[in-house]
């Protein structure tokens, strides 16, 4: 076959050096003529016709970066010149991925594609080696809960493993999910149990990644279990190592607002169902066995033991699920909405404890009252069940989002939130005023609008205008912002102020990036293969993002994205097929693949 | 009535030095967080939006830019780095060139060059004039008197000459400036006796400038900076310049000094020294965000006026030591910067000695006038409720 080659590029700057491509092309097989035309050429059909009729051809390739815009001009030309105008080939370098370092040699297997007239995408399939059937999901919240028990559901063993002592995530923590109002308790705890006791399902909790090790199919990972310092099977959680403990923590659980002790369970209905020691803050512990150790003593079971040591476990899984989530961002780096600073200012978090039934005031929406602590003397501001009831409350949306300064990013959850927020409240405080401080509202989703219109008519008022400042005058919390739309400075007097503040990337994200080798984006989230078409993957094969450790999402669209994953996960299982990346394959490969489907 | 709109105003304003102003989203922070902002005049958000959306005639008929005093709170608030108090200030560089009906403050504001240019064979004209009368008459080694090389009566003369005739350009553009913010509007109708109900505030404002020390900056620095630098520099100039245009042969006269007429220079050479090198240096620095961004027409006011200073200071000092020679050429030095200088007073960011009061004064005019409007319409209601 007589095959003659054409360059045309478009543009200089992005353009790879065609150089060695051409040598390339010289001396690929059938090739009887190659030309480089430069950037923009302008050509001739009429031209361009009597030189192919005068090589005879009888096919020809166009390569470039968009080579389709020099199509037609080609085909008129190889038409006029008595040639097959289904002959034209295109070889387009741009398309196919052809940049970075490896973009000479990428480039060298489209034209070599293009020359055997075969579509790159099915030459360059990428080899996997065979798939270990197990799973490993980094992250115990809705995330991957949900794509464990997708997984495990289908038959397959998965190994889930949890920073904290419980799975569940910040799903656990919250009261309502919007906008149907439904209990979030009621959704994910079934889900939890049903983990909890799944035959296919190991878990791990307080547990970390130490390393992983590998190739896409067949990962090494070696995960740090931390001390728990309970015995797992043994303990019946009946509480009384808690009641004799006297030490005092902040509660991560309740978002700060209570106290637990130092040996604890994190949640009533958590899983696994098992009171855990913090090691940072026993006594026991931190004197080297000097002091304390009540709880060893009480215990009925003898189900305790503080001289646990860390265990490190290696396991073997062929694919990798990442379900991180999220952190929430500290809002007293913002000075001008007074937290830390007002007791009364807190965040959404502190709101959802607060108004969670299972929370410390049994859901009842109170102000922090000051409390004198008896030992040091220092004033404490504290949520207590007695405590009065606001009378005004102002949600503030965009804390910390969409801004330059902090993050630039929308948290895409916060307004329906906000608007939650303002409906509870005004279910819970009968004569409630509530203001919600806004840029833009986003209600993207199905019944999000709706929503937004109900709470609207319930008769929260509903400012297009962020505020700006929270300052205290005569003991009222002052809220100060521009009514944009009834073209107005306000100033509300208010009891409580409720900040929507933004979510980042959680804790631990960047070492566990550069732990598996992958990329993050300009905000810190993990970065998918393609937004658009393949948003479960990552760059690497058999690694795969759910929920929002890729980006902000709320609970429907993480549950689905989990969903989605289990599903790429058991196409690689079942298909034996490790999800190989194209990076891996050699242009000798795809030629030779290329050759046999010509061939055949 | 519909409004029309100039698609093309918000690049015009980027000359101006308004480059951010499409990054707003309008949250509101900007006019929650001034303190100058009221329910009358809003900004610098509405300013902004009228910016974005081109209506030309809203912006030249307001006051608000002139009631900011750029303490920069805005700018380092916005979340979009919009920089609203840049917008501001572009604003207000806009409207000189809106009063100015000739058009020469927009070449000035648009283009350096020309600035310089004007600036340069000003002072070069000035240069060949006085030495064209040195040709003819006074010698370079008499300081005063009427031999001298520049002697105090001509030099009074052309400062009176040209005073005046700037004086007659800024009442013009002073009538401009009502005209547009203050014609009998569709809005509000406002009777004459209310501009004499508050016309005490113009010599008030322009004294004290006691907005800017309520701006939120001010409010938090130990020395109430920027206002006091600013304050001291503008009661300097103003003093400086009353002595040259009234009292410049006492100031020019003898080797000794004439306390009652020096006394004030030196004082006033006390707080334009200060002024200058305040504000350079803060230009230079950059730490505050209203100095991030210096206009070229910034830079030409704050050098220039450094430029008089110095030349000013360092001519006394050579008279009062007797090197008339030095004295001399540091003279005309001084009047090579001073002439460009006053002849492009109504034209540049100068002006706003003058504007910014004035807004002021027909802020509260405007203000009365809708509160008595306002308070007719009270009174009608009650009328009727009791019939």
């Amino acid at each position: 076959m007589r095959i003659g080659v054409f360059f045309c590029q478009i543009d200089h700057e992005k353009a790879i050096n065609l150089d060695q491509v051409v040598k390339y092309a010289d001396n690929l097989p059938g090739v009887v003529y190659t030309r480089a035309y430069g950037v923009k050429p302008k050509l001739n059909a009429e031209a361009l016709s009597v030189l192919l009729h005068d090589y005879e051809f009888e096919r020809i390739v166009i390569a470039g970066d968009s080579p389709g815009y020099y199509k037609p001009v080609f085909t008129k030309a190889f038409a006029m010149a008595g040639g097959d105008p289904e002959e034209v080939q295109l070889a387009s370098f741009r398309q196919h991925g052809a940049q970075g370092a490896d973009a000479i040699e990428r480039a060298k297997a489209i034209l070599a594609c293009a020359t055997y007239a075969v579509p790159y995408s099915l030459a360059a399939v990428p080899k996997g080696g065979p798939v270990h059937s197990a799973t490993l999901i980094i992250g115990g919240g809705i995330a991957g809960i949900q794509a464990a028990l997708e997984i495990a559901d289908a038959g397959k063993p998965v190994y889930l493993i949890e920073r904290t002592g419980t799975i569940g995530g910040h799903m656990a923590m919250f009261d309502k999910t919007f906008p149907t109002l439904d209990c979030a308790a009621c959704i994910l705890t079934p889900k939890m149990v049903a983990v909890g006791q799944h035959e296919m399902i190991h878990l791990m909790t307080n547990a970390s990644v130490e390393n992983v090790k590998g190739l896409p199919g067949s990962y090494k990972v070696k995960i740090r279990v931390k001390a728990r310092c309970v015995d797992q099977v043994s303990c019946v959680s009946c509480g009384i190592c808690s009641e004799v403990c006297p030490v005092r923590v902040i509660s991560e659980f309740d978002a700060g607002i209570s106290q637990r002790k130092a040996i604890y369970i994190p949640f009533p209905q958590a899983v696994p169902n098992v009171y855990m020691v913090d090691v940072e803050h026993c006594t026991y512990i931190q004197s080297d066995g000097q002091k304390c150790g009540v709880c060893v003593k009480k215990c009925p079971k003898e189900c305790i033991d503080l001289e646990e040591k860390d265990l490190l476990e290696e396991i073997e899984v062929g694919n990798i699920i990442l379900a991180t989530g999220y952190d929430i961002m500290d809002a007293s780096i913002i000075p001008q909405y007074g937290y830390g600073v007002f007791p009364n200012v807190i965040t959404a978090i502190e709101f959802e404890r607060l108004t969670n039934a299972s929370g410390m005031t049994g859901g009842k929406i109170v102000l922090k009252t000051m409390d004198v602590n008896k030992r040091t003397g220092a004033e404490e501001w504290k949520f207590d069940p007695k405590g009065p009831s606001p009378r005004n409350v102002a949600i503030i949306h965009c804390v910390g989002s969409r801004n330059k300064k902090y993050n630039a990013y929308c948290s895409r959850v916060c307004c329906m939130y906000s608007l939650k927020f303002s409906h509870l409240v005004k279910e819970k405080i009968p004569g409630v005023n509530c203001y919600e401080f806004y840029i833009d509202m986003r209600a993207f989703g199905k019944g999000y609008e709706e929503f937004a219109e109900r709470i609207r008519a319930e008769g929260t008022f509903v400012v297009r205008g962020r505020s700006a400042t929270v300052s205290m005058n005569n003991g009222h919390l002052v809220v100060r912002g521009e009514d944009i739309v009834q073209d107005k400075t306000v100033e509300f007097p208010v009891d409580l102020v409720i900040l929507a503040v933004g979510l980042i990337p959680a804790t631990g994200t960047a070492e566990l990036c550069t732990l598996l080798g992958l990329e993050r984006d300009t905000d810190g989230w993990f970065s998918e293969l393609d937004y658009n078409g393949n948003p479960t993957d990552t760059e690497r094969g058999g690694i795969f993002v759910a929920g929002m450790c890729q980006g902000p999402k709320d609970i429907p669209d993480t549950v689905a994205q989990a969903s989605a994953v289990a599903a790429g996960v058991l196409r690689s299982i079942t298909s034996g097929k490790g999800i190989g990346h194209r990076s891996s394959l050699m242009l000798s490969e795809i030629e030779a693949r290329a050759k046999s489907i010509h061939t055949y | 009535m519909a409004i029309r709109v100039n698609p093309r105003l918000i690049e015009d304003l980027n000359r101006f030095g308004a480059a951010d102003v499409q990054m707003c989203y309008h949250c509101g922070d900007c006019s929650a967080v001034c303190v100058h902002a009221d329910d009358l005049f809003r900004f610098p958000r509405k300013s902004m939006r009228q910016l974005q959306m081109g209506l030309e005639k809203r912006l030249e008929t307001a006051l608000e830019p002139w009631l900011c005093y750029y303490c920069g709170q805005c700018s380092d608030q916005c979340p979009r780095e919009a920089n609203p108090g840049e917008t501001m200030m572009s604003l207000r560089r806009w409207l000189i060139n809106r009063y100015d009906k000739t058009g020469i403050a927009g070449k000035f504001f648009r283009s350096l060059k020309t600035e310089l240019w004007t600036i340069i064979v000003v002072s070069l004209l000035t240069c060949f004039a006085a030495l064209g009368y040195h040709l003819f008459k006074g010698s370079i080694y008499v300081y005063n008197g009427p031999d001298a090389f520049l002697p105090a009566g001509l030099v009074h003369k052309f400062d009176l000459a040209l005073g005046s005739l700037l004086g007659f350009v800024l009442i013009i553009n002073a009538f401009n400036m009502w005209n547009l913010s203050m014609k009998p509007g569709d809005d509000v109708s406002i009777p004459w006796w209310l501009y004499l109900k508050s016309v005490l505030l113009l010599p008030f404002h322009f004294f004290t400038q006691k907005r800017y020390a309520e701006c939120s900056t001010t409010g938090k620095s130990k020395l109430f900076m920027p206002w006091m630098v600013h304050l001291g520099l503008m009661w300097g100039y103003v003093t400086m310049l009353v002595l040259v245009m009234v009292f410049l042969p006492f100031l020019q006269s003898g080797p000794e000094i004439f306390w009652p007429a020096h006394i004030f220079g030196y004082i006033a050479s006390i707080g334009l020294l200060i002024g200058v090198y305040y504000f350079i240096r803060s230009r230079l620095v950059r730490k505050y965000v209203q100095y991030h961004k210096s206009h070229s027409t910034d830079w030409v006011f704050v050098v220039l006026l450094a430029l008089i200073t110095f030349t000013g200071i360092t001519q006394h000092l050579f008279h009062r030591t007797g090197m008339t020679v030095a004295a001399n050429v540091t003279y005309l030095l001084h009047l090579m910067c001073v002439v460009p200088w006053l002849v492009r007073m109504p034209f540049t960011k100068w002006a706003h000695l003058m504007y910014r009061p004035l807004a002021m004064y027909f802020a509260a005019v405007r203000r009365n006038a809708y509160a008595l409007k306002e308070n007719k319409q009270h009174i009608f209601f009650r009328v009727v409720q009791t019939v």
